[in-house]
This record gives structure tokens, C-alpha cells and sequence, in this order.
């Protein structure tokens, strides 16, 4: 019997440390982007291109948490970075550099306890830029990044 | 005694986050599509350039007198491969001689020095993905039985396939 309880509640404490909170909440609103560099500047470089229109929407857990990023761009040719900005909860990190194969990079760090619980929505700015000597989309094609964000414990 | 232990033990971990193994709440992805397009770009530092064949540039007994500048320089942005810069003058029948050379280029070769005409002639070469700058030297030439005048030339610099 005493075994049996013992049993149950090391099974109910593995299970909760295992899975998160049933709220736990982390999204991309504004869905796939493209940047597109389109000028340059004689005798520099093309000129870089941002885009502020994807919102990071998370939650607050019952742990402090974080926010990482990390990227697949299979035969990446060009530059892309990414940086939080308006952070509601939490620190942003310095600007990410976007790399095939990249492992997780933080991005918004010491994000604290709930409460509150509604959700909280981060800016994020992705800035695309390129060198006249890593060439053109129409010769080498376009780079595809699949950009994963991560909400885990800090 | 074993089983009190336990259960203590149980609740810390439950509210000892740090005692978990790192908990993922949850991930998102989405697509980044990075696109360059062609750039071509190619430019001069001013737009003009005077040269004045005077007596100071004539020596008694000399027929051919000269003149050169090099105030100028070209600038160029190519992100396209197998590249080069052509150079050609408005001036179909010019009265003097006008010539062209591109001096220091920061990338690519100089092509051996031009004398200007409606065909367009090769300036640069390999400056294909590559942004650079070179300096500019005109050469006029005038010899002193061609007499006086003025040769207005307007000058065009194309980046053209290699």
C-alpha cells in the first residue's frame, strides 16, 4: 500500500515537472515575411531592409522563462538578424544573427512569474541585408529561413 | 519515516522549479524569405570635367600638347557575376583627342587606356559582385596645327555582360 502511494506520487511529480503549465501560450501573429533588398549604394553596399510587421505573443509561466530563436536555412546566402523590440515582460536580448544551424540564441531573457496571464506581445524586427559580393536572388535564389522560437525555463 | 521523507521530497520538487529539468512551454515557427534583387549601379563623383589645352601645356617645337585630370572617380555596386564596365563619348567626330583611364581600381582589372568614341570600349573588367571605385584619368590631346575649338563630350559608363 505504502509502496503504491509512494509509487503515485513520484509518478504525479514526474509528470508535473514534465509538462508545463496548461496555459502555456507562444505564437508568431503576422505569418511568413519576405524582405526584399532592392537598392544599393555605389561604391558600398546594398542597402539593408527591416520589417517590424510579426508580433511575438507569449505567456508568463509559473518559472522565469525565456524566449530563444534559432533557424534552418538550408544554403544561406544572404544576412538576416532579428531583435525583440517593445517588450511588455522580460529583457530583450541584443540583435540575433540569423545562421543555418544555429543553435537556440536567446532572445528575451528573465522573463518573470504570472501573474498576470493574458498574453504579451513583443515587436519583432528582422533586418535583411546582403554585400554586392554575396550576389543576387535571381542567380543563386532566395534564402528560406524557417525561424523557431522556444519559450522554455531559464 | 521513509514515506514522510518521500512525500517531502515530491513537494519540493514540485515547487522548486530549479529542481525540474528545463521545462519547454511551447514553440512557434514561421517563414523568412530573404530576396536581393539585381543591383546594378555605377556612378561618377562629379559630373564635369574641363580640360583646357593652353600655351602652358605647349612646348615650342613640339606639335602634340596634352592635358590630363584626374579629379573624378567611378563608383560601382554589381551583386551579378561576369561583369564589365564599357565607356563611350556623345561626340561622333571629335576635333581633338580625347582618352580615358581608370587608375587604382579597388576591384577588378583596368583595361589599357581608352581614346573616346561612340563605340563603346572596355574600361573595367571583372567587376562582376563587387563594389569599388577608380580613379579617373582623362587625357586630352591636341596637336597645335588642329588650330583652336571645343569638344563637348558627354561620356556614358555601361556595366555590361563580360
Amino acid at each position: 500500500m505504502t509502496a503504491r502511494l509512494i509509487g503515485i506520487i513520484l509518478s504525479l511529480t514526474a509528470i508535473l515537472a514534465a509538462v508545463p503549465d496548461a496555459c502555456a501560450q507562444l505564437s508568431v501573429i503576422g505569418g511568413n515575411i519576405t524582405a526584399t533588398i532592392t537598392t544599393g549604394i555605389a561604391g558600398g553596399e546594398p542597402v539593408a531592409v527591416s520589417n517590424s510587421s510579426v508580433t511575438l505573443r507569449y505567456r508568463l509561466q509559473s518559472a522565469i522563462t525565456k524566449i530563444t530563436v534559432r533557424t534552418s536555412c538550408p544554403g544561406q546566402r544572404f544576412n538576416l538578424g532579428v531583435v525583440a523590440a517593445a517588450v511588455p515582460q522580460g529583457v530583450a536580448a541584443p540583435q540575433v544573427t540569423l545562421v543555418n544551424g544555429m543553435l537556440d540564441v536567446d532572445l528575451i531573457v528573465s522573463i518573470p512569474l504570472k501573474p498576470p496571464s493574458q498574453n504579451q506581445n513583443a515587436t519583432l524586427l528582422y533586418t535583411a541585408s546582403a554585400t554586392f559580393a554575396q550576389g543576387n536572388s535571381a542567380e543563386l535564389g532566395n534564402d528560406v529561413h524557417t525561424v523557431t522560437y522556444t519559450l522554455i525555463d531559464q | 519515516m521513509k514515506l514522510r521523507l518521500l512525500i517531502s521530497a515530491a513537494i519540493l520538487l514540485l515547487l522548486c522549479p530549479q529542481a525540474r529539468s528545463q521545462a519547454i512551454y511551447a514553440t512557434s515557427s514561421h517563414t523568412v524569405t530573404v530576396v536581393v534583387s539585381t543591383i546594378t549601379l555605377v556612378q561618377v563623383s562629379s559630373g564635369v570635367v574641363g580640360l583646357t589645352i593652353s600655351g602652358a601645356n605647349a612646348l615650342a617645337g613640339q606639335d602634340l600638347m596634352t592635358v590630363s585630370n584626374e579629379a573624378t572617380n567611378l563608383l560601382w555596386g554589381i551583386n551579378s557575376g561576369l561583369k564589365k564596365v564599357v565607356v563611350n563619348s556623345s561626340v561622333a567626330t571629335p576635333l581633338f583627342t580625347l582618352k580615358l583611364a581608370a587608375l587604382s581600381p579597388s576591384q577588378g582589372t583596368a583595361a589599357p587606356q581608352v581614346t573616346l568614341s561612340t563605340t563603346a570600349t572596355d574600361l573595367l573588367l571583372n567587376v562582376g559582385r563587387s563594389s569599388g571605385n577608380c580613379v579617373l584619368q582623362y587625357t586630352a590631346e591636341a596637336l597645335a596645327s588642329q588650330g583652336t575649338g571645343t569638344d563637348a563630350h558627354t561620356i556614358t559608363f555601361t556595366v555590361q555582360n563580360q
